[in-house]
């Protein structure tokens, strides 16, 4: 394992707790915000190498977390995964106009999840 | 906008034919009944002042013919007096008229040349007082005008003159002979008296036939410039009435016809969704609350339109809503499940491993069943719109052949696909019709016991794409063949059994019924069920 960072926007308990902890298993590191504003900031001072960005945030929306994020250019290249529990017909396509570089619906298969989180750090490395 | 203004312009085109008249019969504030009399009154009228006026022209013209009449037999009667004036003055004149024997010797024997004759004066006598006679009123057979009368008069008392002058003093002068000399010398100055009366008597008659005449000749030329005068008044009025009368009807068809066509186009407006013009009808008659009760349809329509909008509008964002808001729990349920049955964080029992995949399956079906019930309202609230592009239906089939094929290899069912040649591209919503076809397959696999046999099979009949899903399983009672298309209803034999949301095949029917086709079921108890739903192939191309 290589050990890269993920930054994790959750604003559900249970769920973070589930991704850190699968993540955490699966040997990644984790970088943990709730809003979308503590996502920026975190992105912004440690240059993980993937965030898993929910959409329904307390604050600002994860379309517009994943704008601000391209915005800045230490955050610009890094992959922003959609992951999410809008997940009605459309939904897909319509986030991956936004420009995020992938899409998980919740509820997620751990199995598929682990290996998306993988394929977008392999990308990224290699 | 764009169309409205288009609308506008042909609004204000219709407009110029006829304005003002149009928009002031439009104002009149009568009922269309009202209107409508009053013009076919106003034309019948017309066409009986017309008739009125020929009369009188025509009327006119007989009074001149028959004023002519007494004229012409007037001028009979002077001819005849003309004529008998004319006549005693060539008798008076053959009297004195010395060179008459010259110009016939043998009527004239030589002894009697350059005499009077007794006979021939006393037939002179005779012709004037006939003349002075045929002047009476009696004898002429009509009264003469005023100025004829004093003619008459002077006639008459040329030829009594006349007649005295003869019998006084000419014919005595004969004595018992009856020719005389016109040499004599008492005779001579006589004579030329007579003769001088003779040629008065001539120039009265003849200008008595003359002014006749010329009456008549004036009152035909009067009567022909009259009868012109009056065919032209006539042709006029006629012309007149008939413009007016198209004028009326023009102007009243339009008040009419004008408004029905702008509420024609509201009402097609409407028709096609368009609440947001009025009718502007100037009307004060039915037309005219007709459209008010258009445009307050339109406005009613409109509020109820926009109410649905927002109603819609509400139930789709409720439904997102639900959507999320039960995932978000799920994932959570779903996903310690699968760490705990990964023995991700150390190992499980038996037992426990047994328990957590009730769990995860459990969940899942949950999801489905969202997933299933979001389907069907957004169906039930005219959410889906289709989306249609052309796909192989051959390719679909064959991959929800292959979707289904391992599980009904673990329980012993073959599955067998045929497709006509002819079966491929069909235009539909792919993800959709994907969904109807996996739904029918994995319901056969379901319910077909080991060793049974599944057949699909597509066929192209009568222009629609069939699809047929056939098993060996229990079959369904003919009770249940359409219960089961209805929303949580299964068939008796489906009712326990292992899984399904019992929205499946409503939610098929509702994907097939949108795209115009329908979907059916044959069955027979213990003979298995075949499944079947078709297409309208319109567009697919083989």
């Amino acid at each position: 394992m290589t050990g890269e960072q993920i930054l994790v926007v959750e604003d559900n308990e249970k769920n973070m707790k589930l991704f850190r902890d699968v993540l955490a298993a699966t040997g990644f590191r984790t970088l943990e915000a709730t809003t979308g504003g503590e996502a920026i900031h975190l992105a912004s001072e440690h240059t993980p190498d993937l965030v898993l960005m929910d959409i329904q945030l307390p604050d600002l929306d994860g379309v517009e977390a994943l704008r601000q994020l391209r915005a800045n250019e230490r955050t610009a290249t890094i992959p922003v995964l959609a992951l999410t529990a809008q997940a009605m017909r459309g939904d897909r396509e319509r986030f991956l106009a936004e420009g995020f570089d992938g899409y998980l619906s919740k509820p997620v298969n751990v199995r598929e999840f682990i290996g998306v989180v993988r394929e977008h750090c392999q990308g990224r490395v290699g | 906008m764009v169309e409205e203004q288009e609308s506008r312009a042909a609004r204000e085109r219709r407009r110029r034919v006829g304005d003002p008249f149009v928009r002031a019969v439009a104002h009149l504030p009568a009922k269309v009944r009202t209107k409508l009399l009053v013009a076919f009154v106003g034309t019948s009228l017309l066409l009986v002042a017309v008739g009125l006026l020929a009369q009188l022209v025509l009327g006119q013209s007989n009074d001149r013919v028959a004023s002519v009449r007494p004229l012409q037999k007037r001028a009979v009667q002077y001819s005849q007096l003309q004529a008998q004036a004319k006549h005693l003055r060539v008798v008076l004149s053959v009297n004195v008229a010395t060179d008459f024997g010259t110009v016939w010797p043998e009527v004239a024997p030589p002894q009697i040349r350059g005499t009077h004759s007794l006979a021939v004066d006393l037939f002179a006598v005779d012709a004037a007082r006939r003349i002075g006679a045929s002047t009476a009123e009696g004898q002429l057979l009509l009264t003469p005008p005023r100025e004829d009368q004093k003619i008459l008069d002077g006639i008459k008392s040329k030829a009594d003159e006349l007649s005295n002058l003869l019998v006084e003093k000419i014919i005595p002068l004969y004595g018992d002979r009856t020719t005389i000399s016109n040499e004599n010398a008492e005779m001579r100055p006589h004579r030329a008296h007579a003769e001088g009366l003779a040629s008065d008597l001539l120039q009265g008659a003849s200008r008595l036939a003359n002014r006749t005449t010329d009456e008549i000749d004036r009152l035909i030329a009067l009567n022909a410039s009259s009868f012109a005068r009056s065919r032209a008044l006539f042709i006029g009025v006629a012309a007149g009435a008939l413009v007016l009368a198209l004028l009326l009807g023009f102007v009243l068809s339009w008040s009419l016809i004008g408004p029905i066509q702008q509420i024609d186009t509201r009402l097609a407006s409407i028709a096609s969704g368009d609440f947001s013009g009025h009718v502007e009808v100037e009307n004060r008659d039915e037309l005219g609350a007709l459209a008010t009760n258009v445009n307050r349809m339109n406005d009613e329509l409109r509020r109820l339109y926009t109410e649905l909008e927002a109603a819609s509008q509400h139930k789709s964002e409720f439904l997102a809503n639900m959507s999320h808001e039960l995932r978000t729990p799920l994932n959570a349920i779903i996903g310690f499940s699968q760490v705990l049955r990964d023995e991700m964080i150390g190992s499980v029992n038996g037992k426990q491993a047994e328990y957590l995949d009730d769990i995860i399956s459990s969940g899942n079906h949950l999801l489905s069943l969202i997933n299933d019930v979001l389907d069907l309202s957004k169906v039930e609230a005219g959410q889906v719109e289709l989306e249609m592009h052309p796909f192989s239906l051959r390719e679909a089939l064959e991959r929800g052949v292959v979707m289904v094929r391992e599980r009904a290899t673990e329980e012993g069912v073959r599955v067998a696909f045929a497709a006509d040649p002819e079966v491929d591209v069909v235009d539909g919503d792919e993800r959709r019709i994907k969904q109807v076809i996996f739904n029918l397959l994995s319901n056969a696999v379901k319910f077909t016991p080991s060793g049974g046999e599944i057949d699909v099979s597509a066929t192209r009949v009568n222009g629609e794409v069939r699809v047929s899903v056939a098993d060996t399983g229990p079959g369904i009672a003919p009770e249940d063949w359409d219960r089961i298309f209805e929303e949580f209803q299964q068939s008796e034999t489906g009712v326990g059994h292992r899984e399904g949301t019992g929205l499946g095949l409503a939610l098929s029917k509702r994907y097939v019924e949108l795209h115009g086709g329908r979907i059916w079921l044959e069955s027979e108890l213990g003979h298995g069920s075949t499944f079947t739903f078709a297409l309208p192939a319109g567009s697919s191309t083989s």
